[in-house]
């Protein structure tokens, strides 16, 4: 039985391996691929997101960016996926934490939120998902909120029971009370008082779902 | 006009018995008697006003004061229902329900998990702009926004699995630029910075 198991896992790894490098073929430096394929080999064996790390890679290639280049930002994406899985350890997820919680982790890292605000947030929203109130507190510190009172309006608005897409209306709302003239303190009060009912994202017009395509090659669910 | 005689008024009066008068004024009398008898038989005519109101047609009320009666007035309505066709239409509206929004408006049928993301961007004197990102593997060349308008600008909608994406536009096949109407961007580690969008599920 054990054997079942352990044969297809065994093939699993080289059949990643060659896709990644038959995705990268044509599209990335030659000279970078082997450097890249192992770096993603890397992530793969310690159960980090692979696809970043690809993606990043494709769009050095799609840029023409020099191949050292190339190099340079998938060694840095990894480090970065490294950084976001030991974070949400120490935040309190126990190993293995997910690809997609990681890939979050570091998107929040990326957009600029300070370790320790990624952590409160984490201890806040104890299951996945978070991807969203990572995004929202983003956007609030991206508008050059306090990114502790940020996070705060964000933690209260989950308390109050807020999840995912709600939580960016939340930010949508402090930002668009600043743009209104208020202080950024002014702002965060006003959507303090009006949680949890802040107004809703507007949805997709018909015009907008009729001219929608899929992306060439994207496969309908 | 001959006046009448007044033996004949006399007689129809009683006053004189018909048996003394000449034969031409009893046949005369004899006729008198018969015109008064069809008088007697004949139905009472009716009077001026009424027949002068029933020559008259009432107005009907209007269409929308009739339709007004009409649902304003309880009505018995008999239903007779067939189970099986009843089943149908039911199992009909479910379905309806149910099937994706994009395919109910003729678009794209959206999944659970999936989303709109729209892309706008004013390129003045573009020849062409493209949309790429990590929706697309960064493939240049393969996602077209359509334009330009009479402003120069360029418009796009793409249905992706609810997420967050990386991208740029490309112009004229060469030249990389920012979304500068996104709302949230990200260094690229390239020197650069790529635009993020994050697709909402649109049956959420």
């Amino acid at each position: 039985m054990r054997l079942v198991l352990l044969v297809p896992a065994l093939l699993a790894a080289p059949l990643a391996a060659q896709s990644v490098r038959d995705r990268l073929e044509g599209r990335v430096p030659a000279e970078a691929i082997a450097t890249i394929d192992s770096l993603v080999q890397v992530a793969a064996q310690d159960s980090l997101p692979t696809e970043p790390l690809v993606q990043k890679a494709l769009e050095g290639g799609a840029k023409h960016v020099a191949a050292p280049r190339v190099v340079a930002a998938v060694q840095v994406g990894l480090t970065q996926l490294r950084d976001g899985r030991d974070l949400l350890v120490r935040a309190g997820d126990l190993p293995p934490v997910t690809p997609g919680e990681v890939t979050t982790v570091v998107w929040a890292l990326r957009r600029g939120l300070p370790a320790a605000v990624v952590g409160r947030i984490v201890a806040a929203l104890p299951r996945p998902p978070r991807a969203a109130a990572m995004h929202a507190v983003a956007d609030l510190v991206a508008h050059r909120f306090d990114p502790d009172s940020g996070t705060a309006l964000i933690i209260d608005a989950i308390h109050q029971g807020l999840r995912e897409g709600r939580l960016l209306d939340v930010s949508t709302a402090a930002i668009q009370e600043l743009q209104r003239g208020r202080t950024h303190a002014e702002a965060l009060a006003v959507v303090r008082q009006e949680l949890p009912n802040v107004p809703a994202a507007p949805r997709p017009t018909r015009a907008a779902v009729v001219r929608a395509r899929r992306p060439p090659g994207q496969q309908p669910p | 006009m001959n006046p009448i005689d007044p033996r004949i008024h006399q007689a129809l009066d009683g006053e004189i018995a018909r048996g003394n008068l000449p034969a031409d004024l009893r046949r005369a009398v004899e006729r008198l008697d018969a015109a008064a008898e069809l008088l007697a038989a004949a139905a009472p005519a009716a009077g001026l006003e009424s027949r002068v109101m029933a020559g008259i047609r009432r107005p009907l009320p209007s269409r929308a004061r009739r339709l007004v009666r009409w649902l304003s007035t309880p009505q018995t309505v008999m239903v007779r229902i067939r189970p099986a066709w009843s089943l149908a239409l039911a199992a009909a509206v479910t379905l309806l329900a149910l099937v994706p929004l994009g395919d109910r408006w003729g678009g794209p049928m959206l999944g659970e998990h999936e989303g709109i993301a729209q892309f706008v961007g004013r390129f003045p004197g573009a020849r062409s702009v493209h949309v790429v990102g990590s929706f697309n593997d960064w493939r240049t060349g393969t996602i077209a926004l359509e334009g330009p308008d009479h402003d120069g600008v360029w418009r796009g909608a793409l249905v992706l699995p609810a997420g967050t994406y990386e991208y740029m536009f490309v112009v004229d096949g060469e030249r990389w630029i920012p979304d500068h109407l996104a709302e949230r961007e990200v260094a690229d580690n390239f020197g650069r910075e790529n635009s993020i969008v994050i697709v909402r599920a649109v049956r959420r």
